[in-house]
């Protein structure tokens, strides 16, 4: 998957998909309803929208099974010397990091790195009916973005699409093109709440160690994976990030995931770096139900048909 | 919970929102008084609209909430886009209210709902402007954004300088740029789509639609909003709805609200259907 296969070494790849589905930039631009074509203004024009396309087909994702080299992927992050901003601000984009051969970009959360289920783990991400990923069957699909659901931390964060984190006073707020999400994270000191309500996007509160910042987020409900394979997140979920600004152009984001209910232990993902996009701005993105079933018609439900765990 | 102090009060207001039976009640009422009001709500606009000598302040961040003002009895409080001060339609947007089948007003017939909102369909401008749920203001040099907690909506209103696009493609929320005009700041917006309605009663939106919205912070606690139609496609005239009044709600956050089609259908079987089910036919 990932549209924005421009790293060298994947081309073969995104090709091979690109034929399943034609010329993809003006097919997923006539295909996709709630996409619109002002896309071609806006600088982010075919690779969000390809993403948009391919991350929902199983064929991309049939590689991600590929076996990764573990110990490359963990010792890779540049270590600063000088002291990094405290800004984190500006439009980020992440994208195949090359260090993790066949696997697609959206390894944030990190599969490989899963510690074992415990058993009502398991026994939900055995009933959960990815629409990519090894597990994909084409036809039984239960995503909830298929009904248009809101995604949430931490799987909106994997997703390869543009956000934004805009800084003001007491708050941090991070939009998502995809879905045209929204959350806000309370840097003003106060606590994470005894007792949250259930909610897609948690309650979150961040602060500085370092040149660290840390998110904390807690208040989800169970009606979202963690990823998009599957992997349950529950009201117990807490979850963890740790941005840091390498340099101008760099963020790093690391995303650890606690919950003893489907987890036997904290899973830890490597950090995965985010690339500053200073022409870009978010377009608008809505997932609607109405559209959505066109864009099953056309996009996914074809590229779901072929096998999706060829190898 | 505490943090949340909005949760409950914006469920109530959204339970109210799309029950046709407050609505039906409004509805009959609203005719009589749509004759006592309409002039009288007419000449009111330019009374509130007095200036005041001093200078106003340009900063209208805060979370913000509509109520009832009290200028139309019984009518549910989503005047923002009033329906009373509505120029004549134009064929095209006459045949267009006619299809649509709102969830309230005096047209609302239970079991043939239409409301975009009904299949979670995402809102925009005008109409998320008059919801009454908070909605927040948060400015950052060369932006404004704009929070709504109905559906967790959230809008950018350019402030850097920059001109609406020539050619935009149409969108639910379009593209919006504002500035300033003395103590006034004005958001333009264009490249709507006409997927969703102007209103809750079902007057059109066309892709045509330049919006324009009026914004003056009368004192600390008050925001003025004005809303400003101009769709050639749907309406004769220009649509100006009289100001409306926004009360600074400073110890509210915006909760979290999503429209989720899994949700929904426990919620239209619990709490709309109900109410919507037997009761819609409009009280004669």
């Amino acid at each position: 998957m990932k549209g924005v296969n421009h790293a060298k070494g994947v081309m073969d790849n995104s090709y091979r998909i690109h034929s399943q589905v034609g010329d993809p930039f003006p097919l997923s631009f006539a295909l996709l309803p709630s996409i619109p074509a002002r896309f071609r203004r806006r600088l982010v024009s075919p690779s969000a929208v390809l993403t948009g396309v391919l991350i929902f087909s199983p064929i991309g994702f049939a590689q991600t099974r590929t076996p990764p080299d573990k110990a490359s992927e963990t010792t890779k992050t540049p270590q600063p010397a000088a002291p990094l901003s405290h800004d984190l601000s500006g439009v980020w984009m992440q994208y195949r990091d090359g260090d993790v051969p066949g696997t697609p970009g959206m390894n944030g959360v990190n599969e490989h790195f899963r510690p074992p289920l415990t058993p009502w783990g398991q026994a939900k991400f055995d009933a959960a009916k990815p629409l990519s990923g090894a597990k994909a069957v084409a036809g039984q699909e239960d995503n909830s973005a298929l009904r248009c659901e809101p995604s949430g931390p931490p799987q909106v964060l994997v997703l390869p699409n543009p956000w934004e984190i805009v800084e003001i006073p007491g708050r941090v707020l991070m939009f998502f093109e995809e879905q045209h999400l929204w959350r806000e994270i309370w840097t003003d000191g106060r606590p994470l709440p005894k007792d949250p309500d259930p909610s897609w996007l948690g309650y979150s509160v961040g602060r500085w160690e370092g040149d660290t910042f840390i998110v904390e987020t807690i208040g989800f409900n169970d009606k979202e994976w963690v990823d998009l394979y599957g992997n349950p997140r529950t009201s117990t979920t807490h979850l963890t990030e740790r941005y840091r600004r390498l340099n101008h152009d760099t963020l790093e984001q690391q995303i650890i995931i606690e919950d003893p209910k489907v987890y036997t232990k904290p899973w830890i993902s490597p950090p995965k770096l985010h690339k500053r996009e200073p022409g870009w701005e978010l377009a608008e993105w809505f997932c609607v139900l109405d559209e959505n079933k066109d864009y099953d018609q056309a996009v996914r439900k074809p590229a779901g048909v072929a096998p999706a765990s060829n190898k | 919970m505490q943090h949340r102090l909005t949760v409950c009060f914006g469920v109530l207001v959204a339970v109210l929102a799309f029950s046709p039976v407050g609505f039906s009640q409004s509805a009959q009422q609203s005719k009589t008084n749509r004759a006592k009001t309409n002039t009288a709500e007419t000449e009111k606009a330019p009374a509130t609209a007095t200036a005041t000598t001093e200078h106003l302040s340009r900063d209208l961040s805060g979370v913000w909430m509509q109520y009832d003002d009290g200028t139309a009895p019984g009518f549910a409080r989503m005047n923002g886009v009033d329906d009373r001060t509505r120029p004549p339609l134009t064929p095209w947007g006459q045949e267009k209210f006619d299809a649509a089948k709102p969830l309230m007003g005096p047209r609302a017939v239970g079991g043939q709902e239409d409301s975009a909102a009904l299949h979670c369909d995402p809102s925009g401008p005008p109409q998320l402007l008059i919801l009454p749920n908070p909605w927040e203001i948060v400015e950052i040099p060369g932006r404004m954004f704009m929070f709504f907690e109905e559906y967790h909506i959230w809008r950018t209103i350019w402030t850097d300088g920059r001109p609406l696009p020539k050619d935009p493609d149409p969108s639910w929320l379009g593209y919006s740029v504002g500035h300033w005009e003395g103590d006034t700041f004005v958001v333009e917006t264009v490249g709507l789509n006409d997927k969703v309605w102007a209103d809750l009663s079902g007057n059109p939106r066309s892709e045509q639609m330049h919006l324009t919205e009026r914004y003056r912070r009368l004192n600390h606690d008050t925001l003025e909003q004005q809303i400003i139609i101009d769709d050639p496609k749907s309406y004769t005239k220009v649509w100006v709805s009289p100001p409306k009044l926004h009360k600074l709600e400073p110890k509210w956050e915006i909760a979290e609200w999503f429209c989720a089609s899994s949700e929904l259908q426990t919620y239209d079987q619990d709490v709309r259907k109900p109410s919507g089910g037997e009761s819609t036919e409009p009280k004669k």
